[in-house]
């Protein structure tokens, strides 16, 4: 009996110490993107080069979209996710958090100039949006409350260069469109394309999120990474045009067709004017704004003054990034 | 549930333990739905057992599923959403019956044609849709067309290998009585070949239908979410997943429904010799 037992106990610590040799061996931290690898991304790209280098080991896989990068959060299957999963922490109550803001929403209401040239314009009329509970919805909802006006119709395709597209092409003559977008409005047709203003509006767009337990357990790893990021978006709002020499340097996306190249510096030079990085990595603040955004999209229910920050994010990490690195 | 208390009030009429099989066996082959509510029944109830485990954050219990169905229903956002999905199916399994079938049935009458047409249908048929559906979009947009488009690109190989197989095994010794009652080939065909070849045509209409069906959701998800798919993307996207599961059911169900009805259909005119006695 006794003998059975201590043979146990042995197999216990086997067991044990091979569990631990496997969780070393899969040290590795997962990050999970929610989109394909584009010129969007290279300066998250460069910064997890960079964590790599203080000796983070970074696994990066690609998924089809962000609901997807969540769900391979909340499952284990992935370490760190890349999006802004609101309705997943609230609805279901996933033990996810997010640590640190990558971007906040970034979009240009464009309108053709022979038909409308205000917000008072578009009266009565028809718009055309990302989805239903999209950002871009919640962007035209939110103007519409703020300018008193009504649109007739709000229909949905999917992609901004779509929806570029369709307003080159007259299909749409009212929309919202990402900074690609509305780039290639000035360049396609100088002066046809209205874009209207757009105040106020500074919700999240992408955040990286992770399981509590992991934010827990991997303390270090996840302050690297922050800090990485944080480095590395101050550096690209001071000079955009370093974006070319990381993806030289890090050998980043070395497939890009020579016209995606030539939009790099133009992306994030538009980017940084318009101060798309958060250089204070989002955290409580950008958690207040998002309480109210996403109630007016539909992602989270409830009044937004009840709503908890530390119920969707977890700020320790990037408390103590920006004690050691300085907010700006 | 309903289903339990189906099954025990005839059970409970049954004494000893050996009979307990026999009876509940007895019971099923005489009224064949009890075996089908028992078993949705066990399923529902095996879906509520893993939805409050549960396996994982984003499955939802059986009963919050049905929930989200009844208030989907209420509200009209179910039903108005097949208004849209129905239209690019009906458009499309219109067009590829009529298509379908005299390709079908060209093909079966003509080797020359089934050598042209019956090698891209087969390819068609093995193709991998999910993955061809997107390039429509390069072609014709996202609207409509594109959306009926996906649904000919499922339904269509389908109806016209089953059409073409059925002329082609027309019962050979009705196609020598025609001849030897000096009929014309116009006769053979109208008179023979057709009537005897149309219950595997409207088989393979209702296989088609399935098809479409398939069809029109890989369309909804993959090119523009309108209508059912755009009930799954958006409630996805809002982590409402019991909404979510409720929309993917409803397909299930009315597909299963429409299927079965047409089945019905299929055995009552054509195949009468199937028909249960």
């Amino acid at each position: 009996m006794f003998k059975g037992f201590s043979c146990l106990k042995t197999g216990a610590a086997a067991l044990v110490v091979s569990a631990a040799l496997i969780a070393s061996a899969e040290a590795k931290v997962r990050v999970a993107f929610g989109d394909i690898a584009s010129v969007e991304s290279l300066h998250l790209l460069t910064a997890l080069e960079r964590a790599k280098e203080k000796g983070v080991d970074i696994e990066i896989t690609y998924l089809k979209s962000e609901d997807i990068a969540a769900q391979a959060v909340v499952s284990g299957q992935a370490d760190i996710g890349v999006g802004g999963p609101y309705a997943l922490v609230q609805k279901v109550k996933a033990p996810v958090r997010m640590f640190l803001q990558l971007s906040t929403l970034r979009f240009y209401p464009a309108v053709n100039g022979e038909f409308y040239k205000t917000w008072k314009d578009l009266d009565g009329q028809e718009i055309a949006v990302h989805s239903r509970g999209s950002g871009t919805e919640a962007i035209m909802k939110l103007m519409e409350d703020r300018q008193g006006i009504k649109f007739s119709k709000i229909s949905y395709i999917p992609g901004s260069e779509v929806r570029t597209g369709a307003l080159l092409q007259g299909n749409v003559k009212a929309t919202i469109v990402d900074a690609a977008g509305r780039r290639l409005l000035e360049t396609q047709a100088p002066g046809k394309f209205v874009i209207l203003p757009l105040e106020g509006v500074n919700a999240t767009d992408e955040a990286l999120f992770a399981n509590q337990t992991f934010l827990e357990k991997n303390a270090e790893d996840v302050d690297k990474i922050v800090e990485s990021i944080l480095t590395t978006w101050r550096e690209v709002t001071a000079n955009p045009a370093v974006v070319t020499e990381w993806r030289a340097k890090y050998k980043l996306l070395p497939d890009l067709p020579a016209s995606q190249v030539e939009e790099i510096v133009p992306y994030f030079t538009e980017l940084a004017k318009g101060k798309a990085f958060p250089l204070n990595g989002g955290g409580a603040a950008a958690a207040k704004d998002d309480f109210a955004f996403y109630t007016l999209s539909g992602q989270l229910t409830g009044d937004p003054s009840s709503l908890k920050v530390e119920n969707f994010w977890d700020t320790r990490s990037l408390d103590r990034v920006l004690s050691k690195v300085g907010t700006m | 549930m309903m289903a339990s208390s189906h099954v025990n009030g005839p059970v409970r009429a049954v004494h000893s333990p050996a009979g307990w099989g026999l009876g509940l066996g007895r019971l099923f082959a005489r009224y064949p739905a009890i075996s089908r509510i028992l078993s949705l029944g066990l399923f529902f109830l095996v879906w509520e057992i893993a939805g409050r485990v549960p396996i994982s954050y984003a499955f939802p219990t059986f009963l919050e599923t049905f929930y989200a169905f009844a208030t989907m229903i209420a509200d009209g956002s179910l039903i108005s959403a097949y208004g849209s999905t129905l239209q690019p199916l009906i458009i499309g399994i219109a067009i590829s019956g009529t298509v379908g079938v005299v390709l079908g049935t060209v093909m079966g009458l003509s080797r020359m044609a089934e050598w042209l047409v019956a090698p891209l249908f087969i390819v068609l048929q093995s193709a991998p849709m999910a993955a061809l559906i997107p390039l429509i979009t390069f072609v014709y947009g996202i609207g409509l067309a594109a959306k009926t488009l996906a649904v000919i690109m499922l339904a269509l190989p389908v109806i016209v290998l089953n059409g073409y197989k059925a002329v082609r095994n027309a019962n050979p010794s009705l196609v020598a009585m025609c001849y030897s009652f000096q009929g014309t080939r116009l006769q053979q065909i109208t008179k023979v070949i057709i009537p005897d070849a149309s219950p595997v045509i409207f088989a393979g209409l209702r296989l088609g239908l399935a098809a479409g069906f398939i069809g029109v959701i890989l369309a909804e998800l993959l090119i523009t979410p309108t209508g059912i798919g755009d009930l799954i993307t958006y409630h996805r996207s809002v982590a409402n997943y019991a909404e979510m599961y409720a929309a993917v059911v409803s397909i299930i169900l009315v597909s299963t429904v429409t299927l079965a009805a047409l089945e019905a259909f299929e055995i009552r005119v054509l195949r009468p010799e199937k028909r249960r006695g």
